[in-house]
């Protein structure tokens, strides 16, 4: 009976021991999965020598989570980079500047961190913030452009652009749900990129606020 | 769409859900490619389909040994964590031999493009 039951016990183990292996990868980590849109990759230089649209460089595109996590693994994170230095995600065939027809008539919602936020609040702000875009979590997503990152010396800002500046209702959808995904609990505010051109952007006044 | 691979272990395991629809004549495939007989594979939202993950979701597959691997692109080596990890990196002094194609760093290259 005893000798009985160490063989069953062993027989289960080894079985137990199979089902584990086959297992260990789930089915999710076999396949890319992918993106409703695809994003590119910039990077601004801030080169001296270079026009502020020369140091605008695209990386590179991707389409499926895993290759932005493949991405994401490999490059520095905001607060890594040298000051003046900026990352940008945007719809691909957007580029991250005013003057791109899909943000000719757009605005940004804009985060602002103050330097000691740097170190405990920039990287996940930005990753949730990506996340949010690539995932399609807004309920407007057809509104959003892209993110973008700017680490200064100053304040480092995280700005979300959104297409049309006149459409109240998805623009504030989208910065609540900013809002609440990063757990801010000030106020953030949405700027008109066509004020942000002629005003230095902290005397930009706020169209929307939540 | 599915659950995580920790959702799972909490809700034990289960098969895929599969459902088997038999198509006894053309006129039951659907008309567009994007869909299959008896639904889409991503579902469908008000307005049309839109594929949408959940950020716990993507941070489950930030694990997937896809996404370890290095990517592929060209990337300048300022830009890298472990410039030695990835096989296409753009350095300095390498940019300044044959390059030809868009990307480059390299500020004595005037022939920089770029889509306008």
């Amino acid at each position: 009976m005893a000798g009985n039951n160490t063989e069953e016990v062993e027989g289960s183990a080894t079985t137990e021991t199979k089902g584990t292996t086959n297992a260990e990868v789930p089915p999710e980590f076999l396949i890319k999965h992918p993106l409703q849109n695809t994003w590119s990759l910039w990077f601004y230089d801030n080169d001296r020598n270079k026009t502020w649209e020369e140091n605008l460089i695209e990386l590179t595109t991707f389409d499926t989570v895993e290759d932005f996590w493949r991405l994401y693994h490999h490059i520095k994170l905001p607060s890594e980079l040298r000051q003046g230095h900026d990352y940008a995600v945007f719809k691909q065939g957007i580029r991250p500047m005013w003057e791109d027809d899909a943000n000719k008539m757009g605005g940004r919602w804009l985060i602002s961190l103050e330097k000691k936020q740097r170190n405990s609040d920039l990287d996940r702000f930005w990753l949730d913030v990506v996340l949010l875009l690539i995932g399609e979590n807004f309920d407007h997503s057809d509104e959003i452009c892209g993110a973008v990152v700017n680490v200064r010396a100053k304040l480092d800002k995280i700005g979300v652009w959104t297409a049309d500046t006149s459409k109240q209702h998805a623009n504030i959808e989208i910065g609540r749900k900013i809002k609440e995904q990063l757990g801010i609990h000030g106020k953030i505010g949405f700027q008109v990129h066509r004020d942000t051109m002629v005003k230095h952007s902290s005397a930009t006044k706020n169209l929307y606020t939540v | 769409m599915s659950a995580s691979p920790i959702a799972r272990q909490a809700t034990n395991c289960q098969a895929i859900p599969s459902r088997r629809v038999l198509i006894t004549d053309p006129s039951q495939m659907p008309d567009v490619y994007s869909s299959t007989p008896g639904g889409t594979v991503y579902s469908t939202t008000p307005g049309g389909t839109r594929i949408v993950y959940e950020r716990s979701l993507m941070m489950s597959l930030r694990q997937s040994p896809i996404s370890q691997t290095p990517p592929k692109c060209p990337l300048p080596a300022a830009l890298l964590k472990n410039p030695n990890s990835v096989p296409n990196v753009i350095q300095p002094t390498a940019a300044q031999k044959a390059r030809s194609n868009s990307i480059s760093f390299d500020e004595s290259q005037e022939t920089f493009s770029m889509d306008l």
